[in-house]
């Protein structure tokens, strides 16, 4: 998993996005809409960028189609400490 | 210039392409993140591409080498050729899942 976080968050083109999302989210889960609007992001970019996320078992989606929010998975919060480590370089 | 010359030139030429994408996008990260991970693939990307710079000097502006190892050795001028295609099928992958 941490190899997988370090990859998905610093290794590729939109991880910078990817790990500001996460800080949000942990604040407190959101949907796609909202977080868009909070982040100041295109909603289609948010959404893919959620998609990865829920690809590599990093969140997970809870509630229905419409309007379901995003939260870390449990798998993420056993690695939170590389999550903090990665998110403490940006902003 | 043969045509399996061609091919292994056009490989590397192509690989450059890959790893100034890939140098770039990890390059930017390790500015933003200054972490050991950012870090070893900026090193990576900047080596390999500096690699792949000097296969295109060999084979395109200096192919007398690979025309005297075509002579002397055709099995081996074709084993050449063969690892710069797998590492452009290799580097395929890792662009397609870094520039995402």
């Amino acid at each position: 998993m941490d190899g997988v976080l370090w990859y998905v968050l610093t290794g590729t083109r939109g991880g910078e996005n990817r790990v500001r999302i996460l800080r949000t989210l942990d604040e407190r889960p959101r949907n796609a809409n909202k977080l868009a609007e909070a982040l100041e992001l295109d909603y289609t970019t948010v959404r893919h960028h959620l998609d990865v996320l829920c690809d590599n078992d990093v969140l997970r989606k809870q509630g229905g189609d419409y309007g379901a929010v995003y939260l870390p998975t449990d798998r993420a919060r056993q690695h939170w400490e590389t999550v903090e480590q990665i998110m403490e370089q940006v902003e | 210039m043969s045509v399996w010359l061609q091919v292994i030139w056009a490989a590397a030429a192509l690989n450059v392409v890959l790893l100034l994408g890939l140098s770039y996008v990890w390059g930017r990260n390790y500015a933003k993140f200054r972490s050991k991970h950012t870090l070893g693939l900026a090193a990576f990307g900047l080596i390999l591409l500096a690699e792949n710079a000097l296969a295109v000097y060999i084979f395109y502006f200096h192919p007398e080498l690979s025309q005297w190892i075509a002579a002397q050795a055709p099995i081996a001028h074709l084993a050449v050729g063969g690892l710069r295609l797998l590492e452009l099928v290799a580097l395929a992958f890792l662009a397609w899942v870094t520039w995402d």
